[in-house]
């Protein structure tokens, strides 16, 4: 076995793994909103919760574990746009990443 | 309600924070469309232009402390944060540190909150080199730490009690760092606030904090500036050179030497 290889291997890959984890924590901080007095993560937990309860006013836990009352189509259609603009970003920045490979 | 950004800045030997404030108050601007104002002894108004409101206050000093990027041991102004609460324009207050560099809108989150104060409660560094296990977590009992480099605050209650109880644990210091096992001699903002926190929701632990990490570039980066919101960072990885680039993402620039000369080449 080269080890020369082997560890200009490793180094590469810690250093793309911590480039991925730097998009992954600028990406994740900016699903984070606030609405109707509550803090909210863009993402599938959220948008699932919010499918499942009726159209109109729902009480949802909010990130600080605390009961907000929501009208859940409006904050469905937000988180539904934050989160699809920040995954399009986050995709553009990760193909970007995968290039300097 | 009224709503600002406060930022202390006392130069010390070294480090012209009245510069990086004013650089910081226009990314403020820029970024979070809110005002800022400025806790400063600096007496020269064409070096306040920048500011929305100018409060005058006397430097407190920390201590001295060592600082890596200067290789010197500096006077550290830190002690006047225990006086936002008292000293700050706003009822809702954003408390930067002058180091904390705004690249995007993303405390607006935190100011659109209805807490009624938040701070972040873990620091990372960027390169991943480091675990920041000495900085989120202090003394032998292991506490965790909130960082006071960002708080916001409103007037309320609670954080009166907050700042209170900050300013009890420092004019009790030695009593609070015996208690808490907290290392060094110098008083630190972070323990101060952590122990109010703590002190203040009734030592649960359960503290609501600003929901993501303080992105960390420590002293011995190297940062650069390429445009307004894209900063380069060098840093040696086992006698290898590597490069960040960092966009549109705020950070803390623990590297307050290069951060100066960045500041000192926009102005």
């Amino acid at each position: 076995m080269n080890t020369d290889n082997l560890i200009t291997h490793a180094r590469a890959r810690f250093d793309h793994v911590a480039a991925r984890r730097v998009l992954k924590e600028k990406y994740e901080a900016r699903m984070l909103f606030a609405h109707a007095g509550g803090m909210w993560r863009a993402g599938p937990e959220l948008l699932v919760l919010l499918a499942t309860v009726p159209p109109g006013d729902a009480v949802v836990l909010d990130l600080y574990e605390t009961p907000i009352q929501v009208n859940s189509d409006q904050l469905r259609g937000m988180a539904m746009i934050r989160w699809q603009e920040q995954m399009n970003a986050w995709l553009v920045d990760h193909e970007q990443l995968n290039k300097k490979r | 309600m009224t709503t600002g950004a406060l930022i202390f800045a006392f130069n010390n030997e070294q480090t012209d924070y009245i510069a990086m404030a004013a650089w910081s108050a226009e990314r403020i601007r820029r970024h979070l469309k809110i005002p800022t104002a400025v806790i400063t002894d600096c007496k020269d108004q064409s070096r306040l232009t920048k500011f929305d409101h100018v409060i005058a206050a006397d430097p407190v000093k920390g201590g001295v402390r060592f600082f890596d990027d200067y290789q010197k041991t500096l006077t550290w102004y830190n002690a006047g944060r225990i006086d936002a609460y008292t000293l700050t324009p706003w009822e809702q207050t954003l408390v930067l540190d002058a180091d904390y560099v705004v690249c995007s809108d993303q405390l607006t989150a935190v100011i659109d909150s209805t807490q009624d104060f938040l701070s972040h409660r873990m620091a990372w560094d960027i390169t991943g080199i480091n675990n920041f296990k000495g900085l989120n977590w202090f003394g032998e009992h292991n506490m965790p730490m909130w960082w006071a480099t960002v708080m916001m605050f409103r007037k309320s209650p609670t954080c009166e009690y907050i700042f209170n109880c900050m300013k009890m644990v420092k004019e009790n210091w030695m009593h609070y760092k015996a208690l808490y096992h907290s290392p060094g001699s110098n008083f630190r903002n972070d323990h101060a606030l952590s122990i109010a926190l703590g002190i203040v929701n009734g030592h649960t632990l359960d503290i609501n904090n600003i929901p993501w990490g303080l992105a960390t570039i420590i002293s011995s980066y190297n940062l650069t500036q390429i445009s307004s919101d894209h900063f380069q960072i060098e840093y040696f990885d086992q006698d290898k050179l590597k490069t960040i680039d960092w966009q549109n993402m705020d950070f803390h620039a623990m590297c307050k030497r290069q951060l100066g000369d960045i500041v000192a080449n926009t102005v």
